[in-house]
């Protein structure tokens, strides 16, 4: 069993409980036992960051320590979540002094940021730690004949400087992915564009915009749905979808999976088991 | 078109000050610039190495004397010597309003503006940012000249004076969105152009534009030129593209290395090694390579410049510039190998003939910077004096144009004249039968240029060079321009380009005939000693019934008595 | 990218430039030219566009200057990226063809066409002008030039590498918002309004930063990094934005505006709760008139979906966060102290 400390995405906990859920069930089949943590806090968003610096970094050295106190690699399902924690990862290895101020502050918790776990997206341990082979040996219900749209979202991408996992120009882990359970992936300019989330509450329009945009073409290439690493993305493209089509003028609809649901679809899990139904799009 | 006051032609360092200074003189001038290309993108941007000035803040005991003795020096004692006073005066204050109005000058720990050694320098003098000196003050001229709400005509390609009697009445230029041809009515006109060097076309640093268009208007409306034929050959361009390294890298502690892994510098310039002028260092790396001393491949010979001992962090943060242009172009990483390098074509010391004011010999029109020949730089520029003159002169050339404005009344341009230089671009652009390409024309110009009037020169090179640009120029009247769309008609502006550097480079190469001398950058295998007796004086040329008319001027004197001039 | 000099290898091979073309005075909409031509290794985009100009098609239209990565003047998309021509090596660009031996060459995304690869810039000078991308100086006029302020290597570090920027527009062209909105203010105006504003020379930083976080100012960006990915100077254009933002907060306020809000409630409720309160984020961000006008309809489809976000009281905080809170808020003296020390200084 390969065993690994869960990060718990705010959004996970509140919208978009179905990624949780699904991961439960087929985490086992694939050799994988994600443990919770409970005590972790949220990341921050990308906003924590310019609010206070010294809090990010705090907080989320925290969360990595606490991974670290298990012994275990840090997992995450947010691609957001994923970039913060890396960020501040980052500039706690770079920043000696950062460290140890965060540091003599931990010690209340009796915990120490070392750096010596990895801050890794669920996506990137089905791929590099299962392994491919691995996935496919245990597909029951391969995806086949299902076009699907790979939407990779900017923050497992972007800033390479910090997530390094993916060429951002030309991402293949998660079209991989797709068709190592059998499904076929689209060409999708969109694959690596932004879904438009973290200005929906300050620049709807704009967003809405950017969302249609990429819906537009898996649309028009007649894909089946588009699947995404990241809840936030998701929550986008399948809660706003309605939103971002009507303000475009698109009369269309198209499914929205999360990685998590269909790596569970193609090891035989039912869509109720996976928390399907929750989704705003059919 | 409503008449301006001034028409600054030419959007860098020289152009933009002039603007801002003339706008500052009197704000109720109607002044505008108008540019070929956006002015952030002028050949100002590409100055590496830094602007001199005595602040004192590096040498305690600097002083603009010092300064002066040193540009007078290195032009090989054919600067105008009051010129150079004014240069080297001034230059402290201008760094310094730089350096108020945000120019971000890198600094040394008491936080003052640093200053670094160059090549003939007494005193380390040159004030920097890194090796984007050019870049910034370039940026930091544009940022206030768009605060200023500075006219801009972006985009607009000059295509000739206006000319009525002794004076000029303003400028025809083509707006290249549109391809319309414009008169631009103005009192005065300021060209503020760059340089020439570009004629050697693979042989030198220059961006393509640097084509010496202000020069050649200027010339064709018989304004003379002078010193032509001191063209400064940069020693250290990249081997494949002519693109420059800057000496801040030898100011840095850079060596220069043949092929025998030898510092022959030190046979050259005993005390100052890399660090001595540059037509020293050119010539230097020249013979190197023509005795063999070389190394060889399919893009030509060179010689190392070896950064290797700097160490990554000092190459990082200093000159990080160099470091992404020799992975770019040569695909070699300076921290692990040395540069391949040799003499490029670089700057132009000739230019219009003005005074110390600006002034050219035709009411209303004036140059500064790189374009005008003061003369500041004689025979050979030291490196980090042509970002000071381009600001020091383009300023006081937009000074006394913004005094001078009022007492010329503004003439107008007729319909007549727009139609004439319509026509006459017309005209080129189709011939009949047999046409010649612009392209083939222009590489042959650049090997002419570089081989019979490069570095070193001898009549009978000199002589056939001479040659050459007259059957190029023959051939040029066949050019077919292709594209025949009125929008941003590129090939259009790239054969007009052409036949400026073609008229220009006879005033070189017959310049350099002429010149029976060796003096700083101009170096004659049959006449190698400096002849003061005979030619301690300026040439000029002036286009007289077609051809090219030699004159002189005298060298202003002064302080500084001829000297020998070892380093 | 490295080699030793002397081993340089000379391939050779056919390459199809795939040009986008548009004359607005013949042209009623725009087209792709196909140029193949023989590269050799080592020679870069802008060089080969130059072959075709020269040799092919000289009515191929393209801004080009320094040809040295300086001027910026080359910005175009190549294989659907923005970058500079005179920079891009044609064999690195064939190992990202869409179709094998095919480049495929576009002018920048988000300006306006003139011609072919030529944009109009002029919108971006027109923003560089509307946030004031200038020091105002607070030397006194009569004082200008007689000597130099002085300047720490702490506070030129904070704007050196923005002074790196060339205005290639490579940023604007990736620039996923200005995608959906010509007005935004576009990330290299950002950029050089951020240089303006940490540049104690300047005198107007409260001005220019109340023109930043109006509409269409900092508080758009969507974090998706593009421009930064893209910028051929590889500045970090994020972090200057993300500090942008933080000015604003520190010397406008929390409340200022919806962005500051939003930003503000994310570390209210990570001290509070340890986790987002994501109900009322919408109400906090922009107030309850918005979120009932903007949000109930979708409200009621994620009721039904049993997809809401739980209600304040309902949200679980973080376990053992106590301690956290404790630990949260020693932070909080430490930075009240930092703030203490900077403003003595």
């Amino acid at each position: 069993m390969k065993r690994y400390a869960y990060y718990m995405s705010c959004i996970n906990e509140s919208m978009t409980k179905e990624v949780d859920r699904s991961i439960d069930y087929w985490q086992k089949d694939l050799g994988l036992e994600f443990v919770k943590l409970h005590e972790g806090t949220c990341c921050g968003g990308s906003n924590l960051d310019y609010v206070s610096p010294k809090h990010f970094a705090l907080v989320n050295a925290r969360n990595i320590a606490l991974a670290e106190k298990m012994g275990l690699d840090l997992i995450v399902s947010c691609n957001t979540c994923l970039m913060t924690i890396r960020t501040a990862k980052k500039k706690l290895d770079e920043t000696p002094a950062l460290k140890k101020e965060v540091n003599d502050i931990l010690k209340r918790e009796g915990l120490e940021y070392r750096g010596t776990s990895e801050v890794r997206h669920l996506l990137w341990v089905l791929v590099d730690d299962v392994g491919l082979d691995a996935i496919k040996a245990k597909v029951t219900v391969p995806l086949k004949n299902y076009r699907i749209a790979p939407f990779y979202g900017c923050h497992i991408l972007r800033p390479s400087t910090v997530l390094g996992r993916d060429n951002p120009l030309a991402p293949s882990s998660l079209d991989q992915l797709i068709e190592a359970l059998g499904g076929q992936t689209i060409p999708f300019e969109h694959k690596n564009r932004c879904c438009g989330f973290h200005t929906l509450l300050v620049a709807e329009e704009e967003s809405l915009n950017v969302a249609a945009e990429a819906l537009d073409e898996a649309i028009k290439a007649k894909a089946d749905f588009i699947v995404t690493p990241c809840p936030l993305c998701h929550t986008v493209l399948d809660g706003y979808q309605a939103k971002a089509l009507k303000q475009a003028h698109i009369e269309s609809s198209i499914p929205v999976f999360h990685i998590s649901e269909m790596v569970g679809l193609a090891l035989g899990y039912s869509a109720k088991q996976l928390g399907i139904k929750r989704h705003i799009v059919s | 078109m409503k008449p301006f006051d001034i028409v600054i032609v030419g959007g860098g360092g020289a152009g933009l000050y002039a603007a801002m200074e003339a706008m500052k003189t009197n704000p109720a001038l109607n002044i505008a610039v108008l540019s070929k290309v956006y002015p952030n993108r002028s050949h100002t941007s590409a100055a590496q190495g830094g602007a001199n000035a005595a602040l004192g803040n590096k040498a305690k005991d600097d002083t603009v004397e010092m300064h002066i003795f040193d540009t007078i020096k290195g032009s090989d004692y054919l600067a105008d010597q009051d010129a150079v006073e004014v240069l080297c005066s001034e230059a402290p204050k201008i760094i310094r309003e730089l350096e108020n109005i945000g120019t971000p000058w890198s600094r040394m720990e008491d936080n003052t503006i640093a200053q670094r050694p160059f090549g003939g320098a007494g005193r380390p003098r040159c004030c920097y940012c890194a090796d984007k000196t050019g870049h910034t003050i370039l940026q930091t001229l544009y940022e206030q000249c768009l605060r200023k709400g500075v006219i801009f005509f972006n985009e607009y390609f000059a295509l000739n004076l206006s000319v009525i009697g002794s004076r000029s009445r303003g400028l025809i230029a083509m707006n290249m969105k549109s391809g319309k041809v414009e008169a631009f009515p103005a009192k005065t006109v300021i060209f503020a152009t760059g340089g020439y060097a570009k004629m050697y076309w693979n042989r030198s640093s220059n961006a393509a534009g640097n084509t010496g268009d202000g020069q050649a208007i200027a010339y064709r409306a018989g304004i003379p030129m002078k010193d032509m034929e001191f063209v400064q050959f940069h020693p250290t361009g990249l081997r494949k593209s002519g693109l420059l390294v800057t000496e801040g890298a030898r100011g840095e502690g850079g060596f220069l290395i043949n092929k025998n892994g030898e510092r022959f510098m030190a046979r050259y310039a005993k005390e100052k090694m890399e660090l001595g002028p540059r037509d020293l260092v050119s010539r230097s790396i020249e013979t190197e390579i023509l005795e063999g001393r070389g190394f060889d491949s399919p893009a030509g010979k060179y010689i190392h410049l070896d950064l290797t001992h700097l160490g990554a962090d000092l190459i990082k943060s200093r000159l990080p510039q160099i470091r992404e242009m020799s992975l770019n172009f040569e695909g070699v990483d300076p921290i692990e190998e040395p540069i391949p390098v040799r003499p490029t074509a670089h700057y132009s010391m000739g230019g219009i003939d003005t005074d110390n004011f600006g002034r050219t010999i035709m009411d209303g029109v004036y140059a500064a910077g790189e374009c005008a020949c003061v003369s500041v730089h004689g025979a050979n520029r030291l490196g980090g004096n042509s970002l000071l003159d381009i600001l020091v002169f383009g300023r006081i050339a937009g000074h006394t144009a913004a005094e001078e404005a009022g007492k010329f009344e503004s003439g107008t341009i007729s319909e007549a004249e727009l139609k004439e230089s319509v026509d006459q671009l017309r005209s080129s652009m189709q011939p009949s039968g047999h046409y010649e390409r612009y392209g083939a024309l222009r590489e042959e110009l650049g090997q002419t240029l570089a081989v019979n009037v490069g570095i070193f020169r001898e009549s009978s090179l000199l002589k056939k060079g001479i040659q050459d640009i007259s059957e190029l120029k023959e051939r040029f009247k066949k050019v077919r321009v292709f594209d025949s769309s009125d929008v941003f008609n590129t090939n259009l502006m790239q054969v007009l380009e052409l036949k400026n550097m073609l008229d220009l480079s006879e005033t070189v190469a017959i310049g350099a005939l002429a010149r029976e001398e060796s003096r700083g950058s101009h170096t004659r295998i049959d006449f190698p000693v400096r002849d003061d007796e005979k030619w301690h004086k300026h040439t000029l040329a002036t286009l007289i019934d077609g051809k090219v008319a030699p004159g002189e001027k005298p060298v202003t004197m002064g302080r500084y008595e001829l000297q020998e001039r070892t380093y | 990218m490295t080699g030793t000099i002397d081993q340089h290898q000379e391939g050779k091979r056919d390459v199809t430039f795939r040009v986008f073309r548009f004359n607005p005075q013949v042209d009623s909409k725009p087209y792709f030219d196909d140029y193949t031509i023989s590269a050799e290794r080592g020679i870069t985009v802008l060089r080969a566009l130059n072959y075709i100009k020269e040799h092919v098609d000289a009515t191929l239209s393209f801004r080009a200057f320094c040809q040295a990565g300086i001027c910026g003047s080359c910005g175009m998309r190549v294989n659907g990226i923005s970058k500079l021509a005179c920079t891009s090596q044609v064999w690195d660009e064939l190992d990202k063809c869409r179709e094998p031996g095919i480049i495929k060459v576009e002018p920048l995304r988000s300006l306006p066409m003139i011609k072919d690869l030529i944009v109009d810039m002029d919108p971006l000078v027109d923003k560089m002008t509307h946030y004031s991308n200038w020091i105002e100086t607070t030397m006194p006029l009569a004082e200008i030039g007689k000597k130099e302020f002085l300047i720490s290597e702490e506070e030129f570090h904070k704007y050196d590498k923005a002074t790196d920027c060339i205005l290639c527009a490579s940023c604007v062209s990736e620039c996923s918002i200005l995608r959906a909105n010509k007005e935004y203010i576009s990330p290299a105006v950002l950029l050089k309004s951020y240089r303006m504003n940490v540049d104690s020379r300047d005198a107007i930083h409260d001005v220019r930063l109340s023109e930043l976080v109006k509409d269409h100012g900092v508080w758009d960006c969507t974090h998706c990094y593009r421009c930064q990915e893209s910028c051929v100077k590889s500045i970090p254009i994020m972090e200057a934005i993300h500090a942008i933002r933080e000015d604003a907060l520190e010397s406008r306020g929390p409340k200022d505006t919806s962005g500051a809000k939003h930003a503000e409630a994310f570390m209210e409720d990570i001290e509070k709760k340890g986790k987002l309160v994501e109900a009322t984020l919408p109400i906090r961000t922009n107030g309850m008139v918005w979120t009932l006008r903007n949000l109930l309809p979708m409200a009621m489809k994620m009721i039904v979906k049993r997809r809401t976000p739980p209600p304040p009281p309902l949200v679980k905080s973080a376990k053992g966060i106590k301690i956290f809170r404790s630990m949260f808020r020693e932070m909080t003296e430490h930075v009240k102290q930092d703030h203490q020390k900077s403003h003595k200084k």
